[in-house]
């Protein structure tokens, strides 16, 4: 599912945490990327990206339209509801990771991260959505 | 890390002068015999106060609301208190029909019932509170940053002398009192740390690494959030801003109550300010 071509959407309002993910996922060898600053804004790129969106990550809290918003919309959709999504949070309490997971979220990685645990978290999405 | 449940129905931690008891789930009568075993005789022989946190309570039976009854009497005869809190509409309803909540005392959360019982006062902050944004605050830079901090003595702001650069702020919210955290950077080791983060050398602060301020306060304020709720205070989720200003300083503690934690890192300085209020204060103010 993921090669190093696919294409991964960076979704957070903090234009320094964008730059720290993509940083490490472009070491990691994906180098065809894109970010979005909120929900709404990456909602608008999910529809109108050419090549498609291989995978979401996702900040949860952010103004306007949240990540819980963003993966919602997704799984509603009839065209996107399989895109993987990776939810990437400060928040550490259960019930938050009890609803992403209820509304189909597929990985969750809690802030601050280091590229191991980020890199472990995309490929358990890759096995699972092989499996 | 992914978040962890626990199966056991009954925690309890000894602090500096009380104890907090978790209880958590169906609690059935076999359960309050293993706790007046086990817990019960501790608790009472401390002399302490007892501080009960419900918030995960799906049933209580009679046995467990006779036990809980038993500790308050011990408690109140070592001329100490207990209180409960976090307590879910439907187990304060049982309270209430079995003719208890005269002695199972109810407060919002953590604060309000360490002021109820005297343990704090609305100028001062429990040790409790502020280990957990020390605590995080070191492992945020030695994950983030790779850096090593070391916190300094902790002091109460009496006044503004202390200025900053750049401060990612983010507000505490509860039923119980409002007031914020901020993390407070010079320039230079603002910059430091966003080189490091970014592996890229940064000699000022440019807009795109500004809001790495206020990211950097989000995941303290995610991490001590998480066990100062786990305890009862009841925070509620919150934004980061950022501030940004040659020695800018900060007035919010005015009315309230501000401690400092100083700290120390092989890239340079830094402190966290916490800064509480009282809803009570706030409306006698």
């Amino acid at each position: 599912m993921f090669d190093l071509e696919t294409r991964i959407l960076i979704v957070d309002d903090m234009g320094a945490m964008r730059k720290v993910i993509s940083k490490m996922v472009k070491e990691m060898g994906f180098l065809n990327l894109c970010e979005a600053v909120d929900g709404d804004d990456a909602w608008a790129a999910i529809s109108s990206s050419v090549p498609p969106i291989g995978l979401v990550i996702s900040d949860l809290n952010m103004p306007h339209c949240s990540g819980q918003d963003l993966l919602l919309r997704i799984r509603a959709d009839e065209q996107f509801k399989n895109l993987p999504f990776l939810m990437v949070t400060a928040e550490s309490e259960g019930r938050y990771f009890s609803s992403a997971l209820a509304a189909g979220v597929d990985g969750y990685v809690i802030k601050p991260f280091e590229k191991s645990d980020l890199g472990e978290k995309i490929s358990n999405i890759y096995n699972k959505k092989c499996a | 890390m992914e978040p962890v449940a626990s199966d056991s129905p009954i925690s309890m931690t000894k602090h500096t002068n009380y104890f907090l008891l978790k209880l958590s789930g169906n609690l059935k009568d076999g359960t309050a015999e293993d706790y007046l075993k086990q817990n019960f005789p501790e608790m009472v022989k401390s002399g302490f106060d007892v501080i009960v946190n419900c918030t995960n309570i799906t049933h209580i039976s009679r046995g467990w609301l006779r036990a809980l009854s038993a500790t308050e009497k011990q408690v109140r005869e070592n001329k100490k208190g207990l209180r409960l809190i976090r307590v879910p509409n439907s187990i304060q309803l049982t309270i209430l029909n079995e003719g208890l909540s005269r002695i199972l005392k109810s407060s919002n959360d953590l604060r309000d019932a360490l002021l109820s019982l005297g343990l704090v006062t609305k100028l001062s902050l429990d040790v409790g509170f502020i280990n957990p944004f020390l605590s995080a605050t070191l492992n945020v830079l030695k994950v983030l940053v790779a850096v090593e901090a070391r916190a300094g003595s902790i002091f109460m702001k009496k006044s503004p002398e202390l200025t900053g650069d750049i401060s990612g702020v983010i507000g505490l919210i509860s039923d119980s009192f409002n007031g914020n955290v901020t993390i407070t950077f010079p320039e230079k080791t603002f910059v430091a740390f966003m080189s490091k983060i970014h592996g890229e050398v940064y000699t000022s602060i440019l807009p795109e690494i500004a809001d790495g301020a206020g990211e950097i306060s989000n995941m303290i304020f995610g991490q001590a959030k998480i066990e100062l709720n786990e305890q009862g205070y009841a925070i509620k989720t919150a934004l980061p801003s950022i501030i940004l200003g040659k020695n800018h300083h900060f007035s919010s503690g005015a009315q309230g109550l501000t401690i400092v934690v100083p700290f120390e890192s092989p890239a340079g300085n830094f402190f966290v300010e916490i800064c509480i209020l009282d809803n009570a204060a706030v409306e006698a103010a």
